[in-house]
């Protein structure tokens, strides 16, 4: 043969199609749902290792037999979790970049801070999956064992007691203040001293070394110290009691109102993310959050594994943000 | 059970396959992710936490403590061979080692880098295991004011880097001082110098700024007057460390193991500024004091000596309080606790047997880097051979990966090019680029920790005086400073002297 005539080379393309076709399907597998196509971006807006870093890994990592394309851990660190964040509100909404949301950037920063470079309105949220419980404690050698001593002491000796955090608009700045305001301390800013520590490892360490009074805290930054007996747990800021913590719970102090202080976790996309993100999210979460090895690893970590809808998430966060506002507002808080 | 029932418990945990298995591929793993620009050690050790949960702890707590060590190490070799640190720790490593390397003894100072991190690891090691309790304690008693007064002390690093040119070295501080208080202000959380861009919220990332500021300029001056001329010097990438150098150099190496070890065990110093002071010390102390940042062994073996040592001592405050010093331990701490293992003063009472198995695995990983670290430089050193032409493109392309890879975020690449461009006209007007780095790397802690002391004190200057460590630091300061103002002044003298003698010869 020496020309291929124009059938032939018809017949040639067709059979080439339908072979790249082929081996695509065969790539792709069952087509089960549009979404999703292509590996998804989870980004973290924290530095690896942190407690965001380690559950968002843990739960990325009971998802990969769940979602059929990879999920792909970012890290974008700075400005407490503002820069990852502002990434994810910019987003298009096709759910291939979503966000590991924090207590910390998704709602103390936007309550505190009038600079921050987005609004809860410009997230989705398709649910949170872990909870933390605050928790005061304070050096187990500083003879401090109640919270009536620890408020009496503020009281008695202003400008002396002094409460650590990971930092400015961080959520152990806010729990501090929160909590001394609900026990009768009339401006907790004055009476006591707020040192931002470089993270929340830090903020634990002032506490042991005796730089810092107290501290409220995430149950999982400080549970093992109070395992070993090296800080005293005064409160947990819980309905109910916290297993492996011996402390009062707020509604036993009679402060039910502090039950609002609670850390967590939860996956959201930018505010355009489409339906059928946020239901397959919605499918995986649930999944994830019912399986044992995981609720085994995260339980461990310290945390108490909970699953919440796209609605329940959302009203969630938007009530704690608008009592933290509230209480920013009162003790004039703001930072411009 | 008694003690020696427990040494053999614990023997018999490290000498089970998968126990040396996991050493050995952690070593591995960590030479090479802590080689490539923009993979730190600390992302090592993050990416590796996921598969330690199903492994039994002592397996898992070795992978992850492999994977350090090796990355440590691992940052040296791209900082020697291609000017660009592989972990903020090997940033020290550049100042002597670069130099070398350009005058083609790469492999020298690739072998020197490696006998100095094994060594100083095992001291580090000894430290953990014989001085833990003690050391321990001595960390505690770290608040803001010592932690200010060490970095005051550590500060007077930039005037011994500088060395005579010590004016421009104060510039080059006060610019890197500039650009490290960009970012949120820590004490008011209000925002500095950020010009309206999210990007910078967070402050300049220290490694894009590192890659930058050491490696662009070199790429610049190369497009500027391209020629491969240096490729013959370079050549003679083969040469060993002589039995002879190490024996001189050990003095450093014990110094800056020892440095490392102490710095090592108090939370929240890292491994960078461990490997500055030891640097500094050892040229305060060496007869080659001239040769220092031209090129030095001992250089490369100060500073690699003490950013290894602080890598076993880092598990000093994690097993004795259960405190993290750095992110690596954050993320180790998280291992242990994944197995519901809570490190603290408890831990060599309930879980003797697995303390014992990790001191013991501690010191077979610093055989195993020996090993596989001699391994990657015969691999790596022939890089020093690759004409300039080929190496650089590679080079900048690695730059590029490295700065992205970080954060992943294009800004962060323009920083890097910008800072590119600063350093290329540092050099031009021959400012030395490293005190711009010490600064940016010690001025936020020293900022940090002033006004965290203020805070504690409402204002009074007293608390900076509180307690023998803020004492021995202040003396330790006003002796350098009193050392350095009297050889700047004998070398005027002499100087002065010369040219005396030179303006009187020729009328003689």
């Amino acid at each position: 043969m020496i020309l291929s005539s124009p059938k032939v080379m018809i017949k040639k393309t067709m059979i080439k199609t339908a072979l790249i076709l082929g081996i695509s399907s065969v790539f792709t597998g069952p087509v089960l749902a549009d979404y999703p196509q292509r590996p998804i971006s989870l980004v973290i807006p924290f530095g690896t290792g942190g407690p965001t870093d380690i559950s968002a890994r843990a739960l990325a990592r009971t998802l990969s037999d769940k979602v059929p394309k990879p999920i792909v851990i970012v890290n974008q660190t700075g400005g407490g979790g503002a820069v990852g964040s502002v990434t994810v509100a910019h987003a298009r909404g096709d759910g291939y970049k979503m966000l590991a949301a924090r207590t910390g950037s998704q709602s103390v920063s936007l309550a505190m801070k009038s600079n921050m470079p987005y609004t809860l309105a410009d997230f989705k949220f398709v649910g949170i999956y872990e909870l933390n419980p605050v928790v005061c404690v304070t050096n187990s050698n500083s003879g401090i064992t109640t919270m009536k001593q620890l408020i009496d002491l503020v009281n008695s000796k202003p400008k002396t007691v002094s409460f650590s955090s990971a930092g400015v608009g961080a959520l152990q700045h806010l729990a501090g203040v929160m909590v001394l305001n609900a026990f009768g301390v009339e401006n907790p800013l004055e009476t006591a001293i707020h040192l931002p520590m470089n993270g929340g490892g830090a903020a634990a360490t002032a506490v042991l070394n005796g730089t810092a009074t107290f501290e409220c805290a995430n149950s999982s930054s400080v549970a093992g110290f109070i395992k070993n007996g090296q800080m005293t747990p005064l409160m947990v800021a819980t309905k109910e009691r916290v297993e492996g913590i011996d402390a009062p719970t707020v509604a036993e102090l009679g402060h039910p109102e502090l039950e609002k202080l609670v850390g967590w976790t939860g996956i959201a996309g930018p505010k355009s993310l489409s339906n059928e993100s946020v239901d397959a999210w919605e499918k995986w979460l649930k999944v994830t959050t019912s399986d044992a090895g995981f609720v085994e690893t995260m339980t461990k970590l310290g945390s108490q594994v909970v699953y919440m809808g796209p609605e329940e998430s959302f009203d969630f966060i938007q009530s704690q943000y608008l009592d933290f506002r509230t209480i920013v507002e009162k003790l004039d808080m703001q930072i411009n | 059970m008694n003690f020696l029932d427990t040494l053999l418990e614990a023997l018999s945990l490290v000498t089970q396959s998968g126990s040396i298995l996991a050493l050995a591929i952690g070593v591995v793993v960590g030479v090479v992710c802590g080689a490539i620009p923009g993979m730190s050690a600390t992302m090592a050790v993050a990416l590796t936490l996921p598969f330690t949960f199903a492994l039994e702890p002592v397996v898992g707590i070795l992978l992850l403590l492999g994977v350090y060590k090796g990355g440590i190490f691992g940052g040296s070799i791209p900082a020697i061979l291609i000017k660009t640190p592989g972990t903020p720790a090997s940033s020290a490593t550049i100042l002597d080692g670069y130099p070398m390397a350009e005058k083609g003894q790469a492999g020298k100072a690739l072998g020197m880098a490696l006998y100095a991190s094994c060594t100083a690891d095992i001291i580090s090691n000894l430290a953990l295991i014989l001085f833990a309790g003690w050391l321990a304690s001595f960390a505690m008693g770290f608040g803001p004011p010592e932690f200010f007064t060490l970095m005051v002390f550590s500060l007077m690093i930039i005037a011994g880097i500088s060395g005579n040119q010590l004016m421009k070295g104060l510039v080059s501080a006060a610019l890197g001082l500039l650009l490290a208080t960009v970012g949120l202000d820590l004490v008011y959380g209000t925002d500095r110098f950020i010009m309206g861009n999210v990007n910078l919220m967070g402050g300049l990332n220290f490694i894009v700024v590192l890659i930058g500021l050491f490696a662009l300029p070199e790429i610049i001056t190369f497009a500027m007057s391209p020629s491969d001329k240096h490729g013959k010097v370079r050549q003679l990438g083969g040469t060993h460390v002589t039995f002879q150098e190490y024996k001189s150099c050990f003095r450093t190496i014990f110094r800056g193991g020892v440095i490392g070890a102490v710095l090592g065990s108090i939370p929240g110093i890292g491994a960078a500024p461990a490997a500055f002071l030891s640097y500094s010390e050892a040229r305060r102390k060496s007869p080659n004091k001239d040769n220092f940042g031209k090129g030095e062994i001992e250089g490369v073996a100060a500073s690699e000596a003490g950013n290894n040592g602080v890598c076993g001592s880092t598990l000093i405050p994690l097993l004795a309080l259960g405190i993290p010093g750095d992110v690596v331990t954050a993320i180790i701490i998280g291992a242990f606790m994944v197995h519901g293992i809570q490190p603290g003063p408890l831990l060599f009472q309930d879980h003797g047997s697995l303390v014992y198995a990790l001191f013991m695995g501690l010191i077979l990983s610093s055989v195993f880097l020996l090993f596989f670290g001699s391994f990657a430089i015969r691999i790596f050193k022939y890089i020093a051979d690759v004409p300039k032409s080929i190496l650089l493109p590679a080079v900048l392309i690695l730059c590029v990966f490295g700065s992205y890879a970080i954060n992943n975020s294009m800004f962060d690449v323009m920083v890097m090019f910008a800072l590119g461009w600063l350093g290329y006209f540092l050099m031009r007007l021959e400012m030395p680029a490293a005190p711009f780095l010490i600064a940016f790397i010690l001025g936020p802690l020293l900022e940090d920790n002033f006004r965290q002391s203020m805070l504690m004190s409402n204002g009074s200057l007293d608390i900076l005086f509180r307690g023998w460590i803020t004492w021995g630091f202040w003396t330790l300061s006003a002796i350098t400073l009193f050392c350095l103002i009297k050889s700047h002044w004998d070398t005027k003298k002499t100087s002065a002297a010369k040219k005396r003698v030179l303006e009187t010869e020729p009328a003689s």
